[in-house]
């Protein structure tokens, strides 16, 4: 994982990440050394490399603890970690390793506001260590296509809208880019596809990278359903 | 033959014995605090003739022995545990939770198909509209538990709501990472209920 993260910015990156791990290590049980700035701030930072996160980016993480440590997930996200087919709880089987850590310190820290799962997800529940395992344990799942998918309507234009706005990030085929912390998105249930792009375009999710909030802003209620038809079918 | 070697064959002969004894398996013979203390309650072989009281016949281990330096600990409170423990010394909780997890559980039972059905519901697919997560997640198909969440199956309904009731309203504090209680103060009364029927008829 470290080399992926390093292929994407190296200097910076690691300079970054020795400082704040340095600080996260000086002061034990100080998730957050420096107060970020809350999503809707200004001064927010997408994706900032502090805290847990980059200690769960860091740590070695270990399939076998993983599989143990997902045991208190699978009551939502099933056996084999893949979701429901209503989108009520997304797939997480073959989602980067990355994506995982990410969006799962961003639920812990408040970046991403999901009361559903935080009492699961919590530092009372799980160490960073656990993150990290649960991530590898995940990333390495199979993912086949029998994902939940929308009524297929309105799919060529949502392919143009695709081609033109999406692939940049999330890949000609949805599968994201795991060094730049881009989910994978083929494979993923339709409707929490396209509830998270309702929520992120309407500022309801907020740890959204800028770039998204943007490409999904102008789009309307028909259009995001038919884009994330789209998706489901990749 | 010598007095020195039939002292020595005689030596042997116990040495055996006495090996035989240890390698025995534990469960064949109750611990003496099963017999003066436990057993009132929780029956004998495990299976509580009483509803008010847990059925302990095979149950996990790991899950025995926690709750019993739980309740040594008093993490975990319970009145009428409270005679039991003074006898309780810490030393023995291993061969106990040994001895009641090697029994062989008589499951409660359920006469109620419709209640079942729904608890089988709720056991298996959780309630998305509310946040609950499938029991199965955790505790396994059928309720059998593994190593680190307690078997479920045959329990007598009464108890089993009496806990989830219990970690709902915060009564009961002693589950890993407060996740009992978040699940069961998502359940309904009726929820409980139900599920508890389901795992009551769990072999």
């Amino acid at each position: 994982m470290m080399r992926a993260l390093s292929a994407a910015r190296p200097r910076r990156r690691a300079a970054t990440v020795g400082l704040a791990l340095g600080l996260a290590l000086v002061l034990p049980g100080c998730s957050a050394p420096t107060p970020a700035a809350a999503p809707e701030e200004p001064e927010y930072t997408w994706n900032q490399m502090q805290g847990e996160k980059l200690i769960a980016l860091r740590a070695h993480g270990d399939v076998t603890r993983g599989a143990i440590a997902f045991e208190v997930c699978q009551g939502c996200h099933r056996a084999g970690a893949l979701g429901r087919l209503d989108g009520s709880y997304p797939r997480l089987a073959g989602q980067h390793d990355t994506v995982l850590i990410k969006q799962l310190t961003d639920v812990r820290a408040g970046r991403r506001v999901n009361p559903r799962m935080l009492p699961f997800a919590d530092r009372h529940v799980l160490s960073p260590q656990d993150i990290a395992d649960v991530a590898l344990y995940l990333s390495k799942l199979p993912s086949p296509p029998d994902n939940g998918r929308g009524p297929g309507v309105g799919l060529d234009a949502a392919a143009r809208t695709y081609q033109d706005k999406c692939t940049r990030c999330h890949g000609d085929k949805g599968e994201g880019d795991a060094s730049l912390f881009y989910p994978r998105v083929s494979h993923q249930h339709y409707r929490y596809l396209l509830r998270e792009m309702v929520e992120i375009r309407d500022g309801v999710r907020r740890n959204a990278n800028p770039r998204m909030v943007e490409v999904v802003k102008p789009l309307t209620d028909a259009e995001l359903d038919a884009l994330a038809d789209y998706m489901s079918r990749l | 033959m010598s007095v020195a070697r039939a002292g020595l064959r005689a030596a042997a002969v116990s040495l055996l014995a006495a090996l035989l004894a240890a390698g025995a398996p534990a469960q064949t013979a109750p611990p003496e605090v099963v017999q003066t203390m436990c057993q009132a309650c929780h029956g004998l072989d495990g299976n509580a003739p009483v509803s008010a009281f847990p059925q302990l016949a095979g149950q996990r281990p790991e899950y025995l022995q926690k709750q019993l330096e739980d309740f040594l600990a008093k993490r975990r409170v319970n009145d009428a545990m409270a005679p039991a423990l003074e006898a309780l010394n810490k030393g023995d909780i291993p061969a106990v939770a040994a001895y009641y997890a090697a029994q062989k559980p008589k499951p409660a039972g359920s006469s109620n198909e419709r209640l079942l059905a729904e608890g089988k519901a709720l056991y298996d697919d959780g309630n998305t509209a509310t946040g609950v997560p499938a029991c199965v997640g955790c505790h396994l198909a059928g309720g059998v538990g593994n190593e680190r969440y307690p078997r479920l199956a045959g329990q007598f309904p009464e108890y089993a709501v009496a806990q989830m009731k219990a970690f709902k309203s915060g009564a009961r504090s002693n589950d890993k990472g407060k996740v009992m209680r978040a699940v069961a103060a998502r359940l309904s009364e009726q929820e409980m209920a139900a599920v508890a029927e389901y795992l009551a008829a769990q072999p």
